[in-house]
């Protein structure tokens, strides 16, 4: 057990409001996924994680150790925030140096770790460039060195990939799944995609809740024989938006192949069942938990 | 390793530049033109040698009487409790009384005194009998007034300086301070103007520093302690901000040297002063402005130490030699002279320096405490709630 994250019935308040509803994981080494909706409570748990927001109740261990005890959490966890940034007048070698400090390591193994770090994440041409000079891309790299630089078991990372192009995304996503071989990696987005490319293990959260937990696979399994398609003129589009819930769509001039996600086989001409994509897994995960998916995510093709 | 980190952010940040600039002015403008010729002996035989303060009853008491019927028909009483002027408004009850008092003094009812222009300090009033009735006065007016044995003589009682008096005045500057100590106080006088307030820019950018760029969690979720962090910041700061004063320091030693070539100096008076009386004003401010910031914001730092700031120079502006009270924030000697004035308030000044001292470090130990509450994200949450909606909550 010394090697897993184990989170057991914790909650969470904000004031009045219930941001993490008894909510029970178990991660173990590799990526894991957290997948949600925007305010679904992903990065709560991941600050709490973190140790940067105290829960209410429950019990959690970060391998072995109790999240309390947190000069020994923040010694073995890397982090990386959604927004974030380092100061703008450093450099980035003097940035990783800093931060290397406030992380205890001394001077010899900061020399050894900075070179290392910025070679993986492929920033030593840049080191002596300064941090408010960086690409977005670049800021994102330079944050998975400074959450790796003291080499920690677990790393925890919030929406990493938001705002990057697609090119930077799946470089990054392949750095992860590098890093992952290593450590436990903790993902939270609510870009499926990235989901799809990098996690083994995954958890989806709303509400503050858990819905479901497993591997990419058992959620697909989960989905089989609920997602179909069908191929509608597009003055009905409206009527079958209004009925199902909506995963994709591919507009072909008068008519549009819609990719839908029902309990039951619609009652419609045409209509064929198809393999599920995590996507679909993910919204058929929602609906069949109840959530409101009218208006939820739809992604542009398939 | 942690400290020299801290110590290159201040020195490179744009406050520390005015901070700098300001200080530089200040020590320029105000101080180092009083470096312009070596004092002289005094010449006997001179129509005038200054006024100096002794304590001569014949002359204090009708004067410190006269004050207090004036300030009691005005209605308010100035007084410095803890170093902050405070005009005070008497009850009924200390009303009677102080009729009473100004009764005994001045051998006149309040009536007697509308109608008379003059009054004579009764001839049965001895001058021990009217300290203690001073000393009630100054109780009843809720102390630091000018009727309080610290500063009833230098309020009431000047009178021209002797030949004598300039001559021993002369000899303590040059045997008892050893010249230098007397333009280190001077000097001080100067720096400490600027040191109790803008080291609070500094602190207030510095504390504000991680937030504007971003970086608050990127070090929250570092191994550091709180206190080591914060502590660090701290004296890498107070170190920091005495690059002005050492600078300064050693120009002004270089110059008095140059003007007393053949003088005996203490060549280390003037750091020997500074790190007395300024180090601690620099403390108090660092100390607002890293606390204040960490609570609410850089501005309502720099609002507070304004105000304190103002509120103490108020205070010192009706005693510039001399008058520092045990919670003075600004102490003020602004003369070459007065060695007896500074020495004679000594305890209070040994009591003020380590005041400041230990308050600020117990502002900056309560810093890190609040500072870890935000890293565990207990106080941000509270303070949120409570202060500014909940604009910065998690996104989550």
């Amino acid at each position: 057990m010394d090697n897993c994250i184990e989170i057991k019935n914790v909650d969470k308040f904000y004031g009045k409001k219930q941001a993490l509803k008894n909510v029970n994981l178990t991660i173990h080494q590799g990526m894991f996924g957290l997948l949600g909706r925007n305010g679904a409570g992903k990065t709560t748990l991941m600050k709490t994680l973190a140790t940067l927001h105290a829960k209410k109740n429950g019990e959690i261990t970060v391998c072995g150790v109790p999240i309390e005890h947190a000069k020994e959490i923040r010694g073995m966890t890397g982090y990386l925030p959604q927004d974030f940034s380092m100061y703008p007048t450093m450099t980035v070698q003097e940035s990783l140096d800093y931060l290397g400090v406030l992380s205890g390591m001394d001077g010899q193994l900061r020399k050894e770790r900075v070179p290392l770090l910025l070679k993986r994440v492929n920033l030593t041409e840049s080191k002596h460039k300064k941090v408010k000079a960086l690409s977005g891309g670049m800021k994102r790299r330079l944050g998975i060195a400074q959450a790796l630089l003291h080499d920690p078991k677990v790393l925890i990372v919030d929406e990493p990939t938001a705002g990057l192009d697609p090119e930077e995304r799946i470089r990054f996503r392949n750095l992860l799944s590098e890093v992952a071989e290593e450590r436990i990696v903790i993902l939270s987005t609510h870009i499926v995609g990235d989901i799809e490319a990098a996690c083994e293990n995954i958890a989806i959260m709303n509400e503050g809740e858990i819905l479901w937990q497993g591997t990419v696979l058992e959620l697909l399994h989960s989905a089989e024989g609920k997602v179909f398609t069908i191929n509608i003129p597009k003055e009905y589009l409206s009527q079958i938006k209004e009925r199902y819930i909506v995963t994709g769509m591919l507009a072909q001039n008068k008519y549009t192949t819609v990719r839908m996600v029902a309990e039951n086989k619609p009652d419609i001409q045409g209509i064929i069942p198809v393999e599920p994509n995590v996507e679909d897994a993910y919204m058929y995960c929602l609906y069949s938990n109840g959530c409101d998916v009218s208006g939820g995510d739809v992604s542009c093709c398939f | 390793m942690l400290f020299l980190k801290e110590c290159k952010k201040v020195l490179f940040s744009l406050t520390f530049v005015i901070y700098c600039i300001t200080a530089l002015a200040m020590y320029f403008t105000q101080f180092h033109g009083d470096i312009g010729a070596p004092l002289e002996a005094p010449a006997p035989g001179r129509d005038d040698y200054g006024m100096t303060a002794k304590e001569i009853p014949e002359l204090l008491m009708p004067e410190a009487v006269w004050s207090l019927i004036t300030e009691y028909y005005s209605g308010s009483f100035t007084a410095y409790p803890y170093g902050f002027i405070k005009h005070v408004k008497l009850t009924e009850k200390q009303k009677a009384r102080m009729e009473e008092i100004i009764l005994e003094v001045s051998g006149l009812t309040m009536q007697e005194l509308e109608a008379h222009e003059y009054f004579k300090i009764p001839e049965d009033l001895t001058y021990e009998h009217f300290r203690e009735l001073m000393r009630e006065a100054d109780k009843i007016i809720g102390g630091g007034s000018k009727y309080g044995d610290n500063f009833i003589v230098g309020n009431f009682s000047y009178v021209p300086k002797t030949y004598e008096d300039a001559l021993l005045e002369y000899e303590q500057f040059l045997y008892e301070d050893k010249i230098t100590g007397a333009y280190a106080r001077l000097y001080c006088d100067y720096l400490g103007i600027i040191v109790s307030v803008l080291p609070v820019f500094v602190a207030a950018a510095l504390a504000n520093r991680d937030k504007k760029s971003r970086m608050e969690q990127l070090i929250f979720a570092r191994k550091i302690s709180s206190v080591k962090l914060i502590f660090t910041r701290f004296f890498s700061l107070t170190a920091i901000m005495l690059t002005p004063v050492v600078i300064t320091a050693v120009i002004a030693q270089i110059k008095v040297n140059s003007i007393y070539p053949n003088g005996t100096m203490d060549s280390f008076a003037l750091f020997k002063y500074a790190a007395f009386w300024l180090v601690p004003n620099i403390m108090a401010a660092s100390a607002v402005g890293m606390l204040i910031t960490e609570i609410a914001s850089g501005l309502l730092a720099i609002f507070i130490q304004g105000v304190w700031w103002i509120t103490s120079i108020s205070a010192a502006t009706s005693g510039l030699t001399g008058r520092i009270g045990k919670f003075t924030l600004i102490m003020r000697h602004n003369s070459l002279m007065g060695y007896d004035a500074f020495f004679d308030r000594w305890e209070n000044i040994v009591f003020n320096r380590i005041f400041f001292t230990v308050v600020s470090i117990l502002g900056i130990a309560l810093t890190a405490f609040i500072y870890e509450q935000k890293r565990k994200g207990v106080f941000n949450v509270l303070f949120k709630i409570n202060f500014q909606n909940s604009k910065r909550q998690s996104k989550a």
